[in-house]
């Protein structure tokens, strides 16, 4: 299982590659919102992919195969990851929300 | 008061909070043998208080937590660390040795016991003032303006913004 996980979080770890130029070269602020959003829950994934990873260590150092409690960490991890993800998103579009309300109200004066 | 118009986030963000809490108590109860304690218990609560306010703008989300509630927390916290250390001063032991609550001759097991309790209650308090200042540290910043608090302004900011942004 080893081997698929990993091949798996390459995998996911190449769509942040390609998400990545849109994060950087925009064109849009939306864009770059939207690809930064898309990173971070790819990260969710990887994140629970390098726990699965350390429980097929486990396995092939002798655990149980079941034995997923040594992933908890990473999942803490990755759970505390998809809720601070989400807010911070929340957090920037209210900012840019406000900003286009703001140079509207200018125009509008 | 500004009041984000969409009515998915909204939902979304009402669902959200309860979950949020609950998983900054699991968190805080995990600190000894997983990742976090009660700093980052109480920067994750206190983030559920930043969602509400960011979505059901700054009036809203300071009901739940307000100043005045806010003000007393942050010290409570600090006084049931130091008070925990300083009980355990009165019991006879160090500060903060939470083997004194079940004193020196108790068998491994309740001394055991004693720690893990103690170390709950010291993080609890960290708990409680990190929330409460993270809290008003963000309420205070985002403190909105006098004026924008009377206008009451709920444009709805829709697809041309977007466009505008380029």
């Amino acid at each position: 299982m080893h081997d698929v996980h990993l091949a798996v979080a390459i995998l996911v770890l190449l769509g942040v590659l390609t998400t990545l130029p849109r994060a950087i070269g925009g064109p849009t602020l939306m864009d770059r919102i939207l690809a930064v959003n898309v990173i971070g829950t790819k990260t969710i994934v990887l994140l629970a992919l390098v726990g699965f990873m350390q429980v097929d260590l486990g396995v092939s150092k002798g655990a149980a195969v079941g034995d997923y409690e040594r992933a908890g960490f990473w999942l803490d991890i990755a759970l505390a990851y998809a809720l601070i993800n989400f807010i911070a998103t929340i957090a920037v579009l209210k900012f840019l929300e406000r900003r286009v309300r703001e140079r509207d109200g200018a125009d509008a004066s | 008061m500004t009041e984000t118009p969409s009515l998915i986030v909204r939902y979304v963000a009402r669902r959200a909070v309860p979950f949020i809490q609950l998983y900054a108590l699991y968190v805080l109860g995990h600190g000894e043998d997983g990742p976090g304690g009660g700093f980052q218990g109480g920067v994750i609560f206190a983030s559920s208080f930043v969602l509400m306010g960011l979505v059901y703008g700054w009036g809203r989300g300071r009901e739940d937590c307000p100043e005045r509630v806010a003000d007393v927390i942050a010290p409570a916290g600090c006084l049931l660390y130091a008070g925990i250390g300083a009980v355990c001063l009165l019991l006879g032991g160090a500060f903060l040795q939470y083997e004194a609550f079940v004193g020196v001759d108790a068998d491994h097991h309740a001394k055991h016991h004693a720690h893990h309790f103690g170390l709950i209650g010291i993080e609890l308090g960290v708990m409680l003032t990190v929330t409460a200042s993270m809290v008003t540290l963000f309420f205070e910043m985002a403190r909105p303006d006098d004026e924008e608090v009377a206008d009451g302004v709920a444009e709805e900011v829709d697809a041309e913004g977007e466009d505008a942004d380029a």
